[in-house]
C-alpha cells in the first residue's frame, strides 16, 4: 500500500492530521491500534438512565479491580465510560523503582477525543519562553506568534466557547458564545476581583458549541455533561464528530483499525522514513504500508514507544535519537484538589441543566515579577460551584421520612478549586523499553520513570493557601483541600519525550514538529511539547499538527522532502 | 464454594423479586439481574427481607415509594458482592478495635468484611433476637446504630457503608430518581440562576453534584 502520508493514531492531533494532509490533497493512511467507534451509531450507552444498568453507573468494582485497575482511578471512569478506556489487563506498561504514575488511556477510533475534558486554553510568551528564562529544560523554537494564526484556525473549526477577558498570559481565542457562571460562582468572579485585580475567574473555555455548526452537521450542547459517553448531536469537539468528517469528505482518507504500529523503517541513505509496520491485532498478522511522510499522533508515549522500538543499525538508539534526548524530560501537570468549600448565603438560588464546563482562574503567579514561593512557574485552578444533592447524605447520620424529605431539598452549595501546576521538565523523567517483557503482540513495554520535584510541591503549598484565602474570601467555609500532587498521570496530561529544540544535539523536533534526524518525520501529538504550562495541552497540540501539516505540504511541493 | 444448585436456586429467587419489581414500578428487570455470584456472597432469603426492611427504615414511603419497594435491597446485596461503595476495602484498625469483639467473626482474611453477615447479626443483636420479628422496635433498633456510626472518630464504621448503598439504590432507581428527586437526562438549556421556589427538588442527574456529594 502506498500513500502520500501515513497518520499514526486517531486521537485529537491524528484527525487533525488526517484532515489537513487530505484537504490539501495528500492521499492519507490513517492506523487506529482499538476498535471502530462510529458518531452517533457506537455511543452505546449515551441514552442510557442509571436504573438501565447493572451497577446504576457506578460499575462492577469487582471486574474493575481486576481488568481496570489503573482506569478505575479515573474520575470519568464509570458504568457509561468503560468502554471508552482500555482494559489494563491487556495492555500493560512498566513503571521503575519508586514511580507511581496512573496512565488514563482510550485505545479506540477517537481515542481520548471521546473522553477528553475538552478545556481549551491557549499558551502564551510566558509559557513557551518559560524554558529559557528559568534555564530548566530547552528552549521552545517557536513563539506565541508563530502559533497565534493556528490557534485561530483551529478554534474556528472545532468550536469554543468562552469570555474574552484581555489576559496576557491567557490570550483571548475566537469564541463561540460564553456558558454563564452560576451565583456563586459570580459572587466569587468579583468578590476576588475587588480584592485581588489581577486573578481572574471566568467561565471554562471549553469544546462544546453554543452555537450550531450546521455545515459540519453539529449541533448546539443540550447540557447534559455526559460528554465521554460520546455525543450524537455532535456538540463537543471529538474526531468522529469533526475531523474524522471532514478528511472523509475529501475520499483520500483510508483508515484502519484494530492495528497497532510497530516500528517505522528509516534508510540512511535518504535519511527518510520508508514505511510503517503494523500488527492486526486480531489475527496477529504482520503488514506494512509505505508512504513519502509520516505523522506520529499515537498518543505522547505511544509516539515515543513506536521511535524507541524503531532503533535500527542506523540509529540504535532510537528513531531520530541522535540527541540521545528522546523519552527524556516527559512531564504531567501536577494536579490536586486545592480547596472545598460550603459557600452559605445563596440558598435561594438554584440552576436548570449540566453545564459541561467549569471555571478558570488563570495563572497570576510568576509573571511580570517572580513572586512564586519556591517555584519559577505557573499554577492555575479550575473548579466551579454546586449545589449538592443526594450523595451529601452519605455524611449524615438520619434515618427515616425527616432523612428522607431533607435530602429531597438542593443541599448546600459548594465551590471547588482544582490546581494544575507547572511541570518541570527533568531529563530523570523519561520513557524507555522494557526489554524483559513483551505485551500481547510481541511489543516491549513502555516503561516509565516518573517523580515531582519541590518545584511542583511548592506551587501546590502557594495554590493551596491562596485557593482556600479566595473562597474565604468570598464567604466559604474551606471544608477540604491538600498540597500533594496526584501519581503522575493524574491530570492526563502526560507530554514531552520528543521534545521541540533549536538544536539537534539537545532534541529531537524541529520548530515545524519534524524530526532533526528524519526529513520526512513529523511527531504532533503531546511527545513534542518542551514544557507543559499549566494550560491544558490538547489545543496546542491541534494547533501545532495543523501548522506542522502545512509545513510538511510545503516541503513536499516544493521536493525538499 | 456452595453447591451450584444452591446458587441457581438463589438465582432464581432474585430474579423473581426483581420481575415482581419491574410490574410494581416499571423498574427494568436487567437492572436488577443478579449475576452468578460466588458461595461465600450468595445472600440468604433472610438477608434479602432483612435488607429490604432496613432500607425501608432509611427511606420509607412518603408521598413516594420506599426503598425497599423498589429493590433496594438486592440492589445493596449486589452491590456488596461486587465491591461497590468501597466495600471490598479492609475496615479501619481503628473501627475494627472499636467494634471488636462483635466484629471480628465477620472478617475476610483480607480486612473486608462480610456485610450482610456482619448487618444481620448486629441487628438481631441490638434487637435482643430477631430484628425481623420487633417491627415497631426495628425503627429505633436501627436509628441507635446510625447513630453509633455517626459519631465522632466513627468515619469507616460499616453501617456508613451500607447506608451510602441504600442511598445510591434508591436515587439511582427509576422511582427515587425521577419521582422523588428531578432526573433530566437532556436539559436542552443552562439557567445559570433560578429561584428555588416550593417545589424545587434536588437533581439526582446533576452529575457533578453526585460526584463531589
Amino acid at each position: 500500500m502506498d500513500f502520500d502520508a501515513i497518520v499514526v493514531g486517531s486521537g485529537i492531533t491524528g484527525g487533525w492530521a488526517a484532515k489537513e494532509l487530505t484537504e490539501a490533497g495528500l492521499t492519507v493512511l490513517m492506523i487506529e491500534r482499538g476498535r471502530e467507534i462510529r458518531h452517533q451509531l457506537d455511543y452505546e450507552t449515551e441514552m442510557k438512565s442509571p436504573w438501565d444498568l447493572p451497577f446504576r453507573g457506578s460499575g462492577d468494582q469487582e471486574m474493575y479491580r481486576k481488568l481496570h485497575p489503573v482506569q478505575m482511578l479515573n474520575r470519568h471512569f464509570n458504568e457509561y465510560t468503560q468502554n471508552h478506556f482500555v482494559n489494563d489487563a491487556e495492555n500493560p506498561y512498566a513503571t521503575d523503582g519508586d514511580t507511581a504514575f496512573n496512565w488514563f488511556r482510550s485505545y479506540q477510533l477517537g481515542g481520548r477525543s471521546l473522553t477528553w475534558g475538552r478545556q481549551t486554553y491557549r499558551w502564551s510568551d510566558y509559557d513557551f519562553g518559560a524554558n529559557k528564562r528559568d534555564g530548566h529544560g530547552t528552549d521552545w523554537p517557536i513563539r506565541y506568534a508563530d502559533l497565534a494564526p493556528w490557534y485561530d484556525k483551529v478554534e474556528d473549526f472545532i468550536g469554543v466557547s468562552g469570555q474574552a477577558e484581555g489576559l496576557a498570559q491567557l490570550p483571548d481565542g475566537k469564541f463561540q458564545p460564553a456558558m454563564a457562571l452560576n451565583a456563586v460562582e459570580t459572587h466569587v468572579r468579583e468578590t476576588v476581583r475587588a480584592r485581588w485585580p489581577e486573578r481572574c475567574l471566568t467561565i471554562g473555555r471549553t469544546a462544546n458549541l453554543t452555537q450550531e455548526k450546521p455545515d459540519e452537521g453539529r449541533g448546539p450542547c443540550q447540557y447534559r455533561s455526559i460528554c465521554a459517553r460520546g455525543c450524537l448531536y455532535g456538540a463537543y469537539f471529538s474526531t468522529q464528530s469533526s475531523t474524522l468528517p471532514a478528511a472523509q469528505r475529501t475520499g483520500r482518507l483510508t483508515v484502519i483499525t484494530d492495528a497497532v504500529v510497530e516500528k517505522l523503517d528509516y534508510d540512511p541513505a535518504t535519511r527518510k522514513v520508508t514505511g510503517v509496520h503494523y500488527i492486526d491485532t486480531k489475527t496477529k498478522q504482520r503488514r506494512r504500508a509505505a508512504s513519502r511522510i509520516v505523522f506520529l499522533n499515537a498518543g505522547a508515549f505511544n509516539s515515543v514507544h513506536i521511535l524507541l522500538n524503531s532503533a535500527s543499525e542506523a540509529m540504535p538508539n532510537g528513531l531520530a535519537n541522535s540527541s540521545g534526548v528522546l523519552g527524556t524530560h516527559i512531564m504531567d501537570h501536577a494536579n490536586t484538589l486545592s480547596a472545598a468549600a460550603l459557600m452559605p448565603g445563596f440558598e435561594a438560588h438554584t440552576s436548570f441543566g449540566n453545564r459541561p464546563t467549569g471555571v478558570v482562574i488563570a495563572r497570576y503567579r510568576n509573571m511580570d515579577s517572580m513572586d512564586g514561593q519556591g517555584h519559577s512557574r505557573g499554577f492555575s485552578f479550575q473548579g466551579g460551584a454546586f449545589r449538592s444533592t443526594w450523595t451529601a447524605g452519605r455524611r449524615d447520620a438520619g434515618i427515616g421520612a425527616d432523612y428522607k424529605a431533607k435530602l429531597r431539598q438542593p443541599g448546600m452549595w459548594r465551590m471547588v478549586l482544582v490546581a494544575f501546576a507547572d511541570c518541570v521538565p527533568r531529563a530523570t523523567n523519561r520513557l524507555s523499553l522494557d526489554r524483559t517483557r513483551t505485551d500481547a503482540n510481541g511489543l516491549p513495554l513502555l516503561k516509565i520513570a516518573f517523580a515531582f520535584g519541590k518545584e511542583e510541591h511548592a506551587a501546590l503549598a502557594q495554590a493551596k493557601a491562596e485557593a482556600a484565602e479566595m473562597l474565604q474570601a468570598a464567604g466559604g467555609r474551606v471544608i477540604a483541600g491538600g498540597d500533594t500532587p496526584g501519581a503522575g498521570g493524574t491530570a492526563i496530561h502526560e507530554m514531552g519525550g520528543a521534545r521541540m529544540g533549536h538544536d539537534p544535539a539537545t532534541s529531537v523536533l524541529n520548530k515545524w514538529s519534524q524530526a532533526h534526524d528524519v526529513a520526512n518525520l513529523f511527531v504532533t501529538d503531546g511527545a513534542q511539547m518542551s514544557s507543559s504550562a499549566c494550560q491544558n495541552p490538547s489545543l496546542t497540540y491541534m494547533a501545532l499538527t495543523a501548522r506542522a501539516c502545512a509545513a510538511a505540504v510545503s516541503m513536499l511541493r516544493e521536493g525538499r522532502i | 464454594m456452595a453447591h451450584p444448585a444452591a446458587n441457581q436456586w438463589q438465582r432464581r429467587d432474585f430474579l423473581g423479586a426483581a420481575a415482581l419489581a419491574s410490574l410494581c414500578f416499571g423498574v427494568p428487570v436487567a437492572a436488577l439481574a443478579l449475576e452468578k455470584l460466588p458461595g461465600e456472597a450468595v445472600p440468604s432469603k433472610r438477608q434479602q427481607a432483612l435488607l429490604r426492611i432496613v432500607s425501608d427504615l432509611v427511606l420509607p414511603r412518603t408521598d413516594t415509594p420506599g426503598a425497599g419497594e423498589v429493590g433496594t435491597g438486592d440492589f445493596v446485596l449486589l452491590a456488596l458482592a461486587h465491591g461497590l461503595g468501597g466495600s471490598a476495602d479492609a475496615v479501619s484498625p481503628a473501627i475494627r478495635s472499636s467494634l471488636s469483639p462483635g466484629i471480628t467473626p465477620f472478617l475476610k482474611i483480607d480486612g473486608s468484611l462480610r456485610y450482610a453477615d456482619w448487618l444481620e447479626a448486629e441487628l438481631d443483636r441490638r434487637a435482643n433476637g430477631d430484628f425481623l420479628r420487633a417491627p415497631a422496635k426495628g425503627r429505633d433498633v436501627l436509628a441507635a446504630l446510625d447513630a453509633q456510626a455517626y459519631a465522632k472518630g466513627m468515619d469507616g464504621h460499616p453501617w456508613r457503608t451500607i447506608k451510602t448503598l441504600i442511598l445510591t439504590g434508591y436515587y439511582t432507581s427509576e422511582v427515587g430518581a425521577s419521582q422523588e428527586l428531578r432526573f433530566e437526562l437532556v436539559p436542552g438549556r443552562w439557567d445559570p440562576d433560578l429561584p428555588v421556589t416550593a417545589e424545587t427538588r434536588a437533581f439526582s442527574s446533576d452529575w457533578t453534584a453526585v460526584d463531589f456529594g
